[in-house]
């Protein structure tokens, strides 16, 4: 918990008043079901971030997300039951997965580092390369993908709807048995709710200048100024929502090419998503190809200009940071940037 | 960039024989309104045309471009005299990853009928200038160098706390208020909309000013002009390239710099921006880069908070627009080249009054 002893003071001191309420509100909620859960799954978004937008035909409500969340963890998903989403974007690990690139079934490697699930509700594009617009769409992905959880469409829906509490829980939300498409909403639905904000970054931008260490100071003013990170990591959700040639893995010969294989311009070439810097203490290692085991490692990357080539972005280029300028960085996106509340989810009790 | 031989014998041919004046329509909008709205071709051969200003008192249309500025003469019955280059800007950049655009100076405003603002885009970040070039009301027998200007302002080198890098792409410019103001587009931390006080005549230093990314989290601002009652600055901030839909309409106090209102339109690249004078109404280009399929020319509707973006004409990659006094729209198109083409496909085009 990141709290300041001056919100904890607060806290107690409202303490009173909110439990009162929270028995009346408790009494209504018995009374009218779970209405008031379904608002605070709708609005329950930390200090510093947005508004969540909710697709039209996925509205959230508590049984869908808690629906959603068992799913999120069930090995069951795949094709041996050895595999979760959990698995490659577990909470423990930022909602990424500690490795460079994530262990699918039959011990299988990928070729992108696991991207955090972290904030993804605000992502107009998902994956690496972008190449699907939505969490719905996205959820599909990696279920039916050979190399992670390898199973089809119809083997998984067939699965789950031998599992009599799926079956029920589907009933319930959806008024159908497991289909493939409500599943993929419920995973969504669950996936909306992992937000990452109320750092100290945002209690010091809402004007508790004391929010943030010395040295986290001075890392946020190289952030936005001298360092140019700002140029894409900018927003709530410290990302563009673009995609940069950032000069990483552009000495390969046959590199990644990015999100040129989703749209066709020469600019896309090695160009990949901007992400979140939320949290990105907790979701080492670093970059799409996972090749950079700390944060320090980042910064030298950036402070070298990458690795020239056609596409780079023309925010990058060699920088002249002190190397203290380049620790406070460095505390400044651990310190800085660590939500308040992270989203450190428990597995909840699958269905059988 | 440095061109060679070949290259430049095309550019002198360019500059002084290559331009065509046009009669043809070339298109008209989709739908229920497709007989309502046509463009038609005024010149062609232009390369990556981006900005526009009309001057006061002649009607005769101002057009940036790689190369220089050139003078339009809607009213010359001698089409061989229609149009010529007036400002002759040897320098060249290279603008976006992929495609690549090559630009030269890129937004033109007149201060008053002879005085015009030339925004640069043909150095590096850091080593832009803006100038002023004092224009008569005929075409010049010669063109004017780039270093005949009568101010150079800029540039706007890299300083500690207001750019890391050096401002530069001055794509837009607008003159009101008693000042120049001019978008910035190098510097993608702050998106700086840069400011000249005008004092007896004499434009001041050229000074980031408005922060247009720290104000509204996107950056590249752009298009720029003033509102009809000339109190509110009105930008528009393309955001990114790659990301469509992430343009935003604008509303700054000129006096100030404060934001007074962002409107998300759901256009890709504004890159244009003109009132009419005869209705009123705003009217956006997009260029969508990402997609320029969609690009086109666009009626903005303030409703409150929101903003309505209704197409009126497809168009090619378009980017300045201008209306003169009697309410015909000019409009600019980097175009495509057609294959195996020798011509620039960059264009000028004319919408009669009506919008």
């Amino acid at each position: 918990m990141e709290n300041t002893s001056d919100a904890l003071c607060g806290r107690w001191k409202l303490f009173g008043l909110t439990a009162g309420l929270s028995a009346i509100l408790l009494v209504f909620s018995l009374a009218f079901g779970l209405q008031a859960a379904d608002e605070d799954a709708k609005s329950a978004v930390p200090a510093g971030l947005g508004k969540v937008s909710h697709p039209k035909d996925n509205l959230p409500t508590a049984e869908k997300i808690s629906l959603g969340k068992q799913l999120y963890w069930d090995k069951r998903l795949s094709k041996d039951n050895t595999i979760a989403c959990v698995s490659c974007h577990d909470p423990k690990k930022g909602w990424s997965n500690g490795e460079q690139f994530a262990t699918g079934v039959d011990g299988q490697k990928g070729g992108r580092n696991s991207p955090t699930v972290l904030n993804t509700a605000y992502g107009q594009f998902q994956f690496w390369d972008g190449r699907e617009p939505s969490l719905e769409a996205q959820a599909k992905g990696p279920i039916q993908n050979p190399i992670e959880m390898a199973i089809t469409e119809k083997a998984v829906v067939e699965k789950l709807n031998k599992i009599e509490g799926y079956k029920q829980q589907f009933q319930k939300v959806f008024k159908t048995d497991v289909t493939f498409d409500n599943m993929a909403k419920a995973i969504a639905a669950y996936e909306r709710t992992v937000l990452a904000g109320n750092s100290p970054f945002d209690r010091y931008k809402a004007g508790d200048k004391k929010a943030l260490s010395e040295a986290a100071e001075r890392g946020r003013y190289v952030f936005f100024n001298k360092a140019l990170c700002s140029a894409c990591h900018a927003g709530p959700n410290f990302t563009d929502n673009g995609f940069h040639n950032v000069g990483i893995g552009m000495d390969k010969k046959e590199y990644d090419v990015g999100r040129f294989a989703v749209q066709k311009l020469g600019g896309n070439r090695g160009a990949f998503k901007t992400p979140t810097l939320r949290d990105i203490g907790r979701s080492a290692p670093y970059m799409h190809d996972g090749s950079l085991k700390t944060l320090e490692e980042v910064v030298e990357h950036y402070v070298g200009g990458g690795i020239d080539n056609p596409f780079l972005s023309e925010d990058i280029f060699p920088l002249k940071l002190t190397a203290e300028e380049k620790k406070d960085l460095v505390t400044f996106l651990k310190e800085g940037l660590k939500s308040g509340d992270y989203p450190m989810h428990e597995a909840p009790k699958l269905p059988e | 960039m440095r061109p060679n031989r070949p290259t430049l014998m095309l550019c002198a041919l360019t500059l002084f024989a290559g331009l065509f004046v046009c009669d043809s329509a070339i298109a008209q909008n989709e739908g229920e309104e497709a007989a309502a709205v046509t463009a038609k071709v005024l010149v062609t051969n232009l390369l990556n045309p981006s900005g526009l200003a009309i001057q006061e008192g002649t009607g005769h249309v101002f057009i940036a471009n790689r190369h220089g500025v050139y003078r339009y003469l809607p009213a010359e019955k001698d089409r061989t005299k229609r149009i010529a280059i007036e400002i002759h800007t040897p320098g060249n950049d290279v603008y976006g990853k992929g495609p690549k655009y090559d630009v030269g100076p890129l937004g033109v405003a007149f201060i008053d009928g002879e005085n015009l603002v030339v925004g640069d885009g043909s150095r590096k970040d850091g080593a832009e200038f803006v100038r002023v070039y004092k224009v008569g009301t005929e075409s010049p027998a010669e063109a004017a160098k780039e270093d005949s200007a009568v101010h150079t302002l800029g540039p706007i080198t890299m300083k500690e706390g207001v750019t890391a890098k050096g401002e530069g792409n001055f794509y837009g410019v607008a003159v009101g208020g008693g000042a120049i103001f001019v978008t910035c587009n190098g510097d993608d931390t702050k998106g700086w909309v840069s400011k000249s006080m005008i004092t007896d005549g004499k434009p001041g230093e050229l000074l980031p000013t408005i922060a247009t990314k720290e104000a509204t989290s996107v950056d590249a601002p752009v298009a720029i002009t003033f509102s009809p009652d000339g109190k509110d600055l009105v930008v528009g901030q393309m955001g990114e390239m790659t990301v469509p839909g992430d343009s935003l309409l604008t509303i700054y106090d000129p006096a100030t710099g404060k934001l007074k209102k962002s409107y998300k339109t759901g256009l890709s690249d504004i890159a244009g921006l003109a009132y009419s004078p005869k209705t009123g109404k705003l009217y956006a280009t997009d260029f969508s880069w990402a997609d320029t399929a969609k690009g086109g020319l666009f009626e903005l509707t303030i409703d409150g908070d929101e903003v309505k973006a209704t197409l009126v004409l497809k168009l090619d990659k378009p980017t300045a627009v201008a209306f003169d006094k009697d309410g015909n729209l000019f409009v600019t198109e980097f175009g495509s080249a057609a294959e195996g083409g020798t011509k620039n496909p960059g264009s000028l085009s004319i919408i009669k009054a009506g919008l």
